[in-house]
Formats: C-alpha cells, sequence, structure tokens
C-alpha cells in the first residue's frame, strides 16, 4: 500500500443518528443500589452509555463519573445526576435502570425497549 | 504455484480505538496484523478480513462483493469510538502469493494462512501467473477455503474451515455466544472437507482430482 494512496482515501460517510431526548427510569431497587453507592455525595453523576461489541453488537456502559468529555445529555432522575452520551441516545431513550439481586449475574440490569435481542448475560443487545 | 488477482477491498481505518474496536467485533483476537472474521448476530459470515496495521493506519482487506455488508455493518457500531473508515479500494490492487516474493518499493506483504497476501497501488504490484483453475488446485491442496467458493454468508466460521480464526477466550463479540455453543456441546453440524471428484458431495471448489465441500455431518 502506498501510504501517500493512502492518505487521499474518501472518507466512508458515516451515518450519524438523531439525538434523542432521553427519558428514563430507574427502579426502586437500583435507587437502594445507587444510594448506597454515591452516599451523601451527589456531585457525581451516573454515566449510561453504550459500546460496540458484545455477543449481540452493543453493549452497556455504567460509570460512576464526576464529569466526561463526551457530548452529554444530563438529567435529574430520582434525585442522581445521570448522563447519557448523545452519540448513543438513540439506543437508550426509554430505558429502565433495574437492580437485580442475585448470586450469579446480579447487578444493574437495563431493561431496553430498543433492543430487539440480547445476549445471556444481559450486557449486550441488538 | 504463482500470483493471483484478488477481488478484495482495501478500507483505511484510523483512529486510537481501531483495534478495540475491530476485536470487539470479530472472531480472532485483533492486537495486530491478523485473519479475522466479521460474524452477525446468528454467527453467520459477513467477511473474512487481513487486518494489516501499518504506521499510522490499519488497513482491512476483505472481498468486494462484501464490501458494503461489512460497511454497514461496521458504520452503526463506531458510536463515539475513536474510529474513521476510508475506502483506499479505488487506488490498490491486491494479490495472494503462493510464495514468499519479492515486491516493489510501496507495496505491503502480509503473510496469512492462505499465503502471502499482497496489496500494492494500482499498476506497482506483481504479475499475475496463476489462473482461476490453478488458484483453485492450489486450494484444494492446501485445503484453503476462498471467498464465494466456501467463505459466504451461509456458513459459520466454524462449518468452512476458519475454527483457527475463532479465538477461544478473547471474551464477547457479535455472533460469540453461538459459536461458543457450538464448540463446547460439539454441536458442528458442517464440515469442511477435501472429497473425490467422482463423490457424490456436491462441491464448493473443484480441483483437477478433488474437491473441497462442506459436508453436513453425521450425529
Amino acid at each position: 500500500m502506498d501510504c501517500n494512496t493512502c492518505d487521499s482515501t474518501g472518507a466512508v460517510l458515516v451515518h450519524t443518528p438523531e439525538v434523542v431526548e432521553v427519558s428514563l427510569t430507574i427502579t426502586l431497587q437500583a435507587k437502594e443500589m445507587l444510594e448506597n453507592a454515591f452516599g451523601d455525595d451527589r456531585s457525581h453523576a451516573l454515566l449510561v452509555g453504550v459500546l460496540s461489541g458484545g455477543c449481540s453488537g452493543y453493549m452497556y456502559d455504567l460509570q460512576i463519573v464526576e464529569s466526561t468529555e463526551q457530548d452529554c445529555q444530563e438529567l435529574i432522575i430520582e434525585g442522581f445526576r445521570v448522563l447519557v452520551p448523545n452519540a448513543t441516545s438513540h439506543l437508550l431513550d426509554g430505558i429502565e435502570i433495574d437492580y437485580v439481586d442475585r448470586l450469579m449475574g446480579g447487578g444493574f440490569k437495563i431493561n431496553n425497549p430498543n433492543a430487539s435481542s440480547a445476549c445471556g448475560c444481559g450486557e449486550s443487545f441488538a | 504455484m504463482g500470483v493471483f488477482a484478488l477481488d478484495s477491498y482495501v478500507l483505511i481505518l484510523r483512529g486510537n480505538d481501531v483495534l478495540q474496536f475491530i476485536n470487539g467485533l470479530s472472531t480472532n483476537k485483533v492486537n495486530g496484523t491478523c485473519t479475522t472474521v466479521f460474524t452477525t448476530i446468528k454467527a453467520k459470515i459477513i467477511d473474512m478480513c487481513d487486518v494489516i496495521v501499518m504506521d499510522d493506519f490499519v488497513a482491512l482487506i476483505g472481498h468486494n462483493p462484501y464490501k458494503e455488508s461489512l460497511l454497514s455493518h461496521l458504520k452503526t457500531r463506531i458510536l463515539d469510538s475513536d474510529v474513521s473508515i476510508g475506502d483506499a479500494s479505488f487506488s490498490n490492487e491486491v494479490f495472494l502469493s503462493t510464495a514468499d516474493i519479492e515486491v516493489n518499493e510501496g507495496v505491503t506483504k502480509a503473510n496469512t494462512f492462505r499465503g502471502f497476501l499482497i496489496i500494492s497501488p494500482i499498476g506497482k504490484g506483481p504479475e499475475v501467473t496463476m489462473t482461476e483453475e490453478q488458484f483453485s488446485n492450489y486450494r484444494v491442496d492446501n485445503m484453503i477455503p476462498h471467498h464465494g467458493h466456501e467463505i459466504t454468508p451461509e456458513f459459520n466460521p466454524l462449518d468452512c474451515g476458519l475454527g483457527h480464526l475463532v479465538h477461544d477466550n478473547k471474551g464477547c463479540y457479535i455472533g460469540q455466544e453461538i459459536i461458543a455453543r457450538m464448540r463446547s456441546r460439539n454441536k458442528q453440524l458442517k464440515q469442511f472437507v477435501r472429497v473425490s471428484t467422482h463423490g457424490e458431495d456436491k462441491p464448493t471448489t473443484v480441483g483437477e482430482n478433488y474437491c473441497l465441500t462442506i459436508k453436513r455431518m453425521r450425529k
């Protein structure tokens, strides 16, 4: 390959999905777990994102962050700051953040009306 | 033995997340130059691609008729990753050499399981010395599956002899659950085999004395 050639390669048009104004809910169980995690400090936020990958194509990414460089929507849900990146807002509108208490596979669980399928562990969806 | 011209595309991927992005969407562990397979959720092949890591970009070489399917698969999954895709197919040619040959300056060569993959700016590549028939014989002799014959969207990587490109413990990728289940439960229903030209099996590649086919296994 000639690098000079490669420098002049035509960019492949990547369709940027429309930014959706996200609404989401947090269940009582998830709220209790978040209260344990955050304590009285509300300076941090829950970042709810999506990464590519996983068994079904997209993976949820939950993080507690002080701030982020991503272009995000900021929501206040049940007293918590929730950040949703605009780039993945179309995949996250209408989700419910739940917490499942199980010996195996327990933890935060996202119920997503936009997902047509999900993998067995629940972390990945399509 | 010789050099065969492939019908390939050359995509140029740039950005800090490129290898991680390809790794998350394909069957092999992608942390450098390698060959990997992109699969659907149902583990069917989208394309088998050679990943070639260059100084400041990564080239993805695949089969031209499958380019649009792969691009649609990749484009919707970039999200906010640091990945950009360019198409350099129009300015490069791709060859497969059965032996390690000298190439001109500016021409890239990578050793793959199929042979030596050569990507060159148009007009700078090696002389083509193999016909389609000779290439088929080479593939039959060496049990090498090929795009459009065995490597098609009809099959999963295990069906068509690409099991060595499926990493066992790299973690999740699209189609992984199905492939992992097939392997762990020994549920592979089809197998890539070489058979006699006079047999009853419908060949996917016809050679001089033998054929390649994907045969349903009796369980």
